[in-house]
């Protein structure tokens, strides 16, 4: 395949370059998601103590997307392997990066129990609404009447529930130190300071770290470029509350550590 | 690293209790786990022993987690390892094939217990299939079955050193009965006995001083072809024959041409055994052939002994598992009929087996 | 109500069911009214279960399941007989086998009262041949889990290769824990032939308890 690296586009020094353009569909969410990241990681200068663990869906395809180490391991068990290697080795810097399914369906009780004790870890989730490596399956974060390869009728609250809203349920069951927020690809700006925040977290030790990026998957929802924005910022924020949840020090409910 | 164990000592313990000081001698650095029946003194031993040698645990939530966190501390270059039973080495299976696909040389300690059962924790070879060929791939991992506390202790060493040298997980077998029964056992400091302890290396993670001009490393199990797929895994397979050659391990006694073979493994080879001896002062014909490593199973070496042999009994605590290593071994090598002494999640005795060898024996005669 | 109580406390296989057999069976020999009670809540093996019926015959009352009992138990978990909560409410002496554990004395709460009783006897039972136990520090630290604690018995032993030589060893390590404890070693116990050939007293002076093997047979 022709590679671009004649044109020299600015790329984050912690990006693969040697894997870009990247594996993703156009106007894939993952991409910016990933932007963010590497930028984090440069800024921070942390890429030679970074360890990047990816799950199984889409997020999989992030496996060389980085020029720092990584390893691919199994649907929804990406947290407990980093887990496992920050125990080990304190002194890493770890990052669970995975989809909806991976975090809030398959994987939801390393997630939920990881953040209980408060791992000094960074779990970082696109939330597209679908499984889209499979095909475009319901997902936990299908949206009401959203169609999919498995609600060919439109998702029904009554029979398979509301969308999870991790966020909101991480926040509530982790300690003042940990940080947790919802940012969209959308934003990319806030989605960063989002992302440095979570890492700053885990740098400085304090506890478990989340965010959320709601994340376009044209290809499933089969929407042109204009229905893809739209429904990232018109109809998943009906149901998805873009912000911080908790910051570290800060107790819910306003009220001082 | 704190001295384990300053001077060989005689110890009366319990089988789950000589893993946590095998671990230890080992130089095992973490443990990952969760409470399951009957490895949990494994646990208890392993916290309580832990911070005076400044090693690590953690209790994790289910055992899917255990097992991947165990491929992570590995990864991150601890000698870390697992211990379950039953269920939880069901389980463990996911993260097993991954450490098979990735060599990560992560360590397990296997309590069996009787399957499937939420009760049952004391006689059981029921998961001898499971630890050898579980998982969804080809069963590439080295699995040790101990009779003793003594192995236990010997071979958890040498699971750890076996690990990190081949790197494929490894296996100590043992089930509800040898993590309870009390016997004496020596414990000693590997070194003093001039065991090198196998080194560890990182597989993530490179500290600015471990760098040394290393390219970022990748690890995956996704393969774009499948060509991809078969190529990655002949060469494990290449890596696994290789291996097989340098570790498999038997034991064998008795005549060559003998009218009744007596086969078992773990535990029950210790009542085999003693009916083997029984059977032999009492003026039979008789040999005995255990396999210590599973997987790889000693084929050639069982072919060797079953050879010339009239007939065969194969004893075990599960319905045919140990059997059916026994039959592929021998196909196309043997004509004797190959009995089989099968008690799922029993226990069995000398006297049971000296029974049913008399039996067999009196066929020939 | 009854009149004492003696519970043997200690390490993970240090010999406490096999020593509480035997003490429960040499103090219903010298006439006493004897209750044993199964307090071993971390084991589901070498308990007295399969021993019930056998210790009864002896003429002991056991509180314990019988192995019919506990079907739809299981082996893998452990449940307190509900008569253990009222043992206290007997007559005659308690002899109680405490399961090992980080919990110290405090599995005696489960027998309500026991802990008030003002004839309590606590006493260690500690082999030295096990790592945990095995030299003077060691058995103090182990001696902290039990609050209150009474006595030391010396039961150091490997099995089938134990020699007096080395019940004589351990019997001097216990001796010197017991004399930092401010404690009594109440006795060495050892098995009947081991027990033949010493007399009487262990080379500290302390009275030796021939033992019977019990638990041998009652793996569940």
């Amino acid at each position: 395949m022709e590679r671009i690296h004649d044109h020299d586009p600015a790329m984050p020094a912690s990006w693969n370059r040697a894997t870009k353009p990247h594996r993703f569909c156009p106007g894939c969410g993952h991409g910016i998601f990933l932007k963010a990241l590497g930028e984090v990681i440069d800024e921070l200068g942390i890429a030679e103590r970074t360890v990047f663990g990816c799950d199984i869906g889409c997020s999989l395809l992030a496996w060389d997307f980085l020029n720092v180490d990584s390893v691919q391991t199994h649907h929804g068990r990406t947290v407990p392997v980093v887990v496992g290697a920050k125990r080990a080795n304190p002194e890493l810097i770890v990052i669970a990066y995975m989809g909806d399914g991976g975090g809030y369906a398959i994987g939801a009780q390393h997630l939920v129990n990881s953040a209980m004790r408060n791992e000094k870890i960074t779990v970082l989730l696109a939330n597209n609404t679908v499984y889209a490596m499979t095909g475009g399956q319901m997902a936990p974060t299908t949206l009401p009447g959203q169609t999919t390869g498995t609600t060919p009728y439109g998702r029904d609250p009554d029979a398979t529930g509301q969308p999870t809203l991790g966020p909101e349920m991480v926040a509530a069951i982790t300690s003042n130190s940990a940080y947790v927020a919802r940012g969209s690809v959308s934003n990319y700006p806030r989605l960063k300071q989002y992302v440095r925040q979570a890492l700053e977290n885990q740098l400085a030790g304090r506890g478990f770290s989340f965010v959320e990026a709601l994340s376009g998957c044209p290809t499933n929802w089969h929407t042109n470029a204009k229905q893809t924005w739209s429904y990232l910022d018109d109809e998943m924020t009906k149901y998805f509350t873009l912000g911080e949840f908790k910051t570290p020090g800060q107790a819910e409910g306003g009220e001082d550590k | 690293m704190t001295n384990v164990i300053e001077a060989e000592q005689r110890s009366f313990m319990t089988g789950n209790e000589v893993v946590a000081w095998a671990a230890l001698a080992a130089g095992a650095e973490f443990m990952y786990g969760y409470p399951i029946t009957p490895q949990n003194e494994i646990m208890h031993y392993w916290t309580r022993l832990a911070p005076k040698f400044k090693r690590g645990f953690l209790q994790t939530e289910d055992e899917l987690s255990a097992g991947f966190a165990t491929l992570g501390g590995v990864m991150a270059g601890r000698k870390s390892f697992c211990a379950t039973a039953g269920p939880g080495n069901v389980l463990m299976q996911e993260p097993i094939s991954m450490a098979e696909m990735m060599r990560i040389p992560a360590v397990w300690f296997i309590q069996q217990r009787g399957g499937p059962s939420t009760a049952t924790v004391i006689y059981s070879q029921q998961e001898t299939r499971l630890t050898c060929l579980g998982g969804n791939g080809e069963g590439n991992r080295l699995v040790y079955s101990t009779a003793s506390h003594q192995e236990v202790f010997d071979y958890a060493i040498k699971a750890f050193n076996n690990a990190w040298n081949y790197r494929f997980p490894t296996f100590v077998l043992g089930d509800g009965y040898q993590a309870k029964m009390r016997e004496a056992v020596t414990l000693y400091d590997p070194a003093q006995r001039g065991i090198e302890l196998h080194g560890t290396s990182r597989m993530l993670g490179r500290s600015s001083k471990q760098l040394d001009g290393q390219q970022v490393r990748h690890y995956r199990n996704t393969f774009n072809i499948e060509e991809e797929l078969y190529e990655t895994l002949m060469q494990h397979i290449a890596d696994w024959d290789h291996m097989a050659e340098e570790v498999v391990e038997w034991a064998w006694e008795g005549d060559e041409e003998p009218d009744l073979l007596l086969v078992a493994h773990g535990v029950v080879s210790r009542a085999v055994y003693a009916a083997y001896e029984h059977l032999k002062s009492a003026g039979y014909n008789v040999a005995y052939f255990r396999p210590i490593t599973l997987r790889p199973f000693p084929v050639a070496a069982l072919q060797r002994a079953a050879g010339r042999c009239r007939q065969l009994l194969v004893a075990e605590s599960a319905y045919g598992q140990l059997l059916s290593l026994v039959r592929d071994s021998l196909y196309g090598k043997t004509c004797a009929p190959i009995e089989g002494l099968l008690r799922p999640g029993l226990g069995i005795t000398e006297e049971l087996v000296v029974e049913w060898a008399q039996r067999l024996l009196a066929r020939v005669g | 109500m009854v009149e004492r109580v003696e519970a043997f406390v200690g390490e993970y296989a240090a010999g406490k069911s096999e020593v509480a057999i035997n003490r429960a069976l040499a103090l219903r020999q010298q006439g006493k009214q004897v209750t044993l009670v199964d307090l071993d809540l971390v084991e589901p093996t070498f308990t007295l279960r399969p021993l019930k019926h056998q210790l009864e015959g002896q003429g002991l009352n056991v509180i314990a399941w019988e192995t019919a009992q506990t079907f739809g138990l299981g082996e893998a978990g452990m449940q307190l007989h509900p008569q253990a909560r009222s043992a206290m409410l007997r007559t005659g002496h308690l002899v109680c086998d405490v399961g090992y554990g980080v919990f110290g004395s405090e599995v005696l709460n489960l027998v309500e009262g026991a802990l008030a009783c003002p004839h309590l006897g606590v006493y260690l039972v500690v082999n030295t041949t096990r790592p945990m136990t095995s030299s003077v520090d060691l058995i103090l630290e182990e001696a902290k889990l039990f609050n209150p604690l009474h006595g030391l018995l010396n039961n150091t032993h490997l099995g089938a290769e134990t020699t007096v030589e080395l019940v004589q060893r351990g019997a001097q390590i216990v001796q010197v824990a017991a004399n930092e404890l401010n404690l009594p070693v109440i006795a060495t116990p050892a098995l009947a032939e081991i027990a033949q050939q010493m007399d009487g007293y262990d080379v500290c002076g302390n009275p030796v308890w021939p033992l019977r093997r019990y638990l041998q047979t009652a793996f569940w």
